[in-house]
């Protein structure tokens, strides 16, 4: 299906927002990818990824309350979609499947 | 922690995003920004926040966050969009039409960039001084009746303080003159062609001063050097200050690098790289010549001051003459005038001084050519898309039954024809660039492709202008198709195809036009270089002399000249592989041998040529004596008073009378007797008839006898040879060790008289050269043109061609079919360019006073050529289409 591949980005990202639900947004992301790789990721990425995820329907958003920072502006909190959580399965029983079939030799430590 | 006051981020940067981000993704990008920096702010310094922040915002500004200006929706603008799309999947649905269109229109393009290049390069001499429009340079034409008539723009060395001090619209004068010296010093001193100008120059012309005094750059000790040269000298630009020694007369004077200027443009007629000031007039020229108002040296520049006219100044220089000249000359008899600096460089009415004067007519041939190549290319196209109208006419059928208006379609067809020239425009000029050192290589040129704005607009301009002027025709054909009968599958009209074909005819007759244009041009340049000038030239070397040091007065220079060539002359008789040594004042080669007028006893003025040489000048160069006797080294009264005159001088002094033994019909030439006639050879460039000539081994008889004496070129005796061995870098090495050995002091300088020759008719050649690549370049245009006809053709006739085949016709009656198409255009443009090419090529012809006849021959080839190139673009195609399996074509309907 075109326009559903879900690249080594997108998927850290896709990640991520099911990880932080439901507090993930734009800044939430990015802090947490910081953390948890320590790739450093400028925020116009995140946004972007974001919106391409939300594209080919693998998060939703909508937009949160006000808020006391950040000049009153509102944020935009994305959840996993089904969709989305069925992506993320599929490449991690994929990844399995063939990680369970690399043999079991040992790599030169005999 | 102590609370820092709050800061906020840059206002501007802020600004920015509201101004470019979409409405919908804002909030939540300003949201995210704002929080970013408000969680940096306390961390870091605010400075690398605020970076930062403008950082954020900067990589927001991408096209899916911008806002889409809703003006930008109109039906106009998606039309177009539209239409672009259209035209795009047109053209690379059929790529072989659209490659042939885009080849054609390159190619062409890129012609016409190289071509007009030059051309521009050419109309654009010193036009760039800021103030050109009111520098002009004096001429003047002297005339004392019977024939006396001198017409010169070099002028008399009084000439600038005259004009300063008598005319108050003068405001500057600025005199530049040339001359060579011996520059450096010890061993290697070099012969350099030196500048001698006024110290104003650089207040006048505009030439940049890159380094050291910019203000005063001309005094009375300071050299101003290019670029290039303070490199040569100094291995640097960083030449300021350093020392350079001239030899000047007998002196050695010591100069001082004043300023280091910008190299000059090709496009100014001033080619200097070593410049001087003739503060110090003395140092450069004699006191008499200084006072001589009827001995010519320097250009003399005038600026005027603004607002002045030059009417109203050369109104002014009769009285000047009147005042200065009283004594000297009769009213009229001496003229001044002023032409523009613009003027100069293609202005053929007045004769050439030290500024180089190019033929404008080649100019205005090479910008036609280029035009019409870029014409024809145009035209590929042009017929080409009125060909595919057929096809595309159910389109515009469908179109126009859903409601589309002839302009919508018009517009339609321009955006195909504007693709097109668009992309062949791009790379025309990544081809004129990939091409341009070839180009330079081929025809001598040295021109480079300038970015600058102006060129920018006008190529813009010329894709705008091409795109519209190929698509018009297409254009209106299409979309006046009748809706009804192309809907019933009707044929297109016939004034299409009339048109197509006239265009077709025009283009194949500028193609041969062009093969024969340039076939005559080039019989003619070889006849200018191999035919026989009446003296033997094959593998002849010439050596320039120098004079010693202290000879002054021309005629001493020449002597001590002779002198050195004897010591030379000696030296290389001992090679084996140096035969027929001589020497002469003059070589062939090189124009303005020396001049001498004399009134005759009846009064009317007389001009010669006249040669100095030693006793084995004709025997050297083969030229045949046809009356008396040829120089004896033996006799001495040869060396003294003996003369030998050509053919042409013979006829002209003594008309059919036997001149030997007689005298010149002059009163004041010293003792001297004509010994012997020679055959006429040609001494100087074949445009002028051979003129006659006096041939001495003692120059004082003549000049003595002469009233009035013009040079042009250096009059320093030459030794010459003819050199039998193998390699032409034996004669450089044989003759450095000789030079080494003899003259360590002086630079040498040697020629080959082959070459020389070559050089005399670089114009021709050039000319010669771009019209041959215009022409090999318009018959691949041609044939771009006429193989997509054919295609064309063949797939308007596949049915009929698998019917014939069907029905048993071979190849061959297929092939001619097809060829029967373009034979009738191709004869009748052959006929037509007959006389165009006739009437034309002898017009060009007649600047030359020996020249080939435009034959029969020329015709006969170029009609044959072009015939049999088209025979093979038709083929290409028409035998595999009629090789091709009838049933494909006729199991489809």
């Amino acid at each position: 299906m075109k326009g559903t591949y879900l690249g080594e980005f997108e998927e850290l990202v896709l990640l991520t927002v099911g990880a932080l639900y439901p507090e993930a947004y734009g800044v939430a992301v990015m802090d947490e990818i910081k953390n948890e790789t320590g790739r450093s990721v400028n925020i116009s990425a995140i946004h972007s990824a974001l919106r391409r995820l939300d594209e080919k329907g693998f998060v939703k958003s909508e937009m949160g309350g006000a808020t006391n920072e950040r000049g009153g502006r509102r944020k935009r909190y994305f959840e996993l979609t089904s969709f989305g959580k069925k992506a993320l399965d599929d490449a991690q029983s994929l990844r399995m499947k063939l990680y369970n079939r690399i043999p079991d030799i040992s790599f030169g430590q005999n | 922690m102590n609370k820092r006051p709050h800061i906020s981020p840059p206002k501007w940067a802020d600004r920015f995003l509201e101004l470019y981000c979409k409405e919908q993704f804002l909030e939540e990008i300003q949201g995210d920004v704002h929080e970013l920096f408000e969680a940096r702010i306390n961390k870091q310094p605010p400075v690398l926040a605020k970076a930062k922040f403008i950082w954020d915002v900067l990589r927001f500004f991408k096209w899916s966050n911008l806002k889409k200006s809703k003006r930008l929706n109109s039906n106009i603008i998606t039309m177009t969009r539209n239409n672009f799309k259209v035209a795009a999947r047109v053209l690379w649905k059929q790529k072989t039409n659209t490659a042939l269109n885009i080849g054609s229109i390159a190619i062409g393009m890129a012609c016409f960039i190289l071509i007009s290049l030059y051309v521009r390069q050419e109309l654009s001499f010193d036009k760039f001084h800021e103030k050109g429009d009111r520098i002009y340079r004096t001429w003047a034409k002297e005339d004392y009746g019977e024939g006396q008539q001198f017409f010169y723009t070099s002028s008399p060395l009084p000439l600038a303080g005259a004009l300063e001090a008598n005319i108050p619209e003068v405001e500057a004068t600025v005199r530049v003159d040339y001359n060579r010296f011996l520059v450096g010093e010890g061993e290697n001193r070099i012969n350099e062609l030196v500048s001698i100008v006024s110290p104003n120059f650089f207040d006048v012309f505009t030439f940049n001063l890159n380094k050291g005094n910019a203000a005063k750059p001309l005094g009375r000790q300071d050299v101003v050097l290019s670029e290039e040269y303070a490199q040569k000298y100094f291995g640097s630009d960083d030449a300021v200050g350093k020392e350079l020694v001239l030899q000047i007369g007998d002196e050695q004077l010591s100069y001082q690098v004043s300023a280091v200027m910008e190299n000059m443009p090709r496009n100014t007629g001033f080619q200097a790289d070593m410049i001087v000031s003739n503060e110090d007039m003395e140092r450069f020229y004699s006191p008499r010549a200084l006072q001589a108002w009827f001995n010519i040296a320097p250009e003399t520049f005038v600026l005027l001051k603004e607002n002045a006219s030059v009417e109203s100044v050369e109104a002014k220089l009769p009285g000047m003459i009147r005042t200065v000249l009283a004594d000297e000359v009769q009213e009229g008899e001496y003229v001044l005038g002023l032409q523009p600096l613009t003027d100069i460089h293609l202005n053929t009415d007045f004769p050439a001084a030290a500024m180089p004067v190019g033929n404008p007519n080649y100019v205005y041939v090479l910008a036609t050519i280029g035009l019409l190549v870029l014409i024809m290319a145009c035209m590929n196209y042009t017929t080409l898309s009125t060909g595919q109208s057929i096809k595309r006419a159910k389109e515009v059928g469908i179109r126009k039954v859903v409601g589309a208006q002839k302009k919508g379609l018009v517009w339609q067809y321009l955006s195909e024809s504007l693709l097109i020239t668009a992309f062949a425009a791009l790379t025309g000029f990544g081809l004129a660039y990939l091409l341009l050192p070839t180009f330079n290589q081929l025809a001598g040129t040295q021109i480079a492709i300038p970015v600058d704005y102006s060129n920018v607009i006008l190529f813009l301009g010329i894709v705008l202008t091409v795109g519209i002027l190929t698509g018009l025709y297409p254009a209106f054909v299409l979309s006046n198709l009748k809706l009804l009968s192309v809907l019933k599958g009707a044929q297109s009209s016939k004034g299409a195809g009339f048109f197509r074909k006239s265009l077709m005819v025009f283009q194949l007759l500028l193609t041969i036009f062009l093969i024969s244009g340039s076939m005559v041009m080039r019989s003619q340049l070889n006849f200018l270089q191999n035919s026989d000038l009446g003296y033997e030239r094959e593998a002849m070397v010439y050596v320039n002399l120098y004079s010693k040091p202290d000879a002054s007065g021309l005629i001493d220079r020449i002597n001590s000249g002779f002198e050195n060539a004897e010591i030379l002359k000696s030296k290389l008789q001992t090679y084996p592989d140096i035969k027929s040594i001589g020497t002469a004042n003059h070589m062939f080669g090189t124009s303005g041998w020396t001049g001498l007028g004399f009134s005759d006893k009846q009064g009317q003025f007389r001009q010669f040529s006249l040669l100095i040489t030693d006793a084995y000048y004709n025997s050297s160069f083969g030229i045949e004596l046809v009356a008396g006797r040829d120089f004896d080294p033996e006799l001495e009264i040869d060396k003294t008073e003996s003369i030998i005159i050509n053919e042409a001088a013979a006829a002209y002094f003594f008309n059919t009378e036997s001149p030997l033994g007689k005298q010149l019909p002059g009163n004041d030439f010293g003792t001297h007797r004509i010994v012997g006639v020679v055959k006429d050879f040609n001494f100087q460039s074949l445009h002028t008839e051979v003129s006659p000539l006096i041939i001495t081994q003692n120059a004082r008889p003549m000049v003595q006898g002469a009233s009035d004496f013009s040079i042009n070129s250096s009059p320093i005796p030459k030794v010459f040879f003819k050199y039998t061995g193998n390699s032409l870098l034996g004669v450089q090495s044989l003759l450095e060790e000789t030079w080494a050995g003899t003259f360590p002091n002086e630079e040498l300088s040697f020629s080959f008289i082959d070459e020389r020759l070559r050089l005399m008719y670089e114009n021709e050649s050039r000319v010669n050269q771009i019209a041959g690549i215009a022409t090999i370049i318009s018959i691949l245009i041609a044939s771009f043109g006429l193989l997509g006809l054919t295609i064309m053709v063949v797939n308007n006739k596949i049915k009929e061609i698998g019917i014939r085949k069907v029905l048993g016709a071979p190849t061959f009656t297929i092939l001619s079919m097809l060829l029967r198409q373009f034979s009738q255009q191709l004869i009748l443009a052959f006929i037509i360019s007959i006389p165009i090419t006739w009437y034309l090529m002898n017009q060009w012809l007649s600047d030359f006073a020996y020249r080939v006849d435009v034959g029969v021959m020329v015709f006969l080839i170029s009609g044959v050529l072009s015939f049999s190139i088209m025979f093979l673009v038709i083929s290409y195609h028409a035998v595999r289409a009629s090789r091709s399996n009838p049933i494909k074509a006729l199991r489809v309907e």
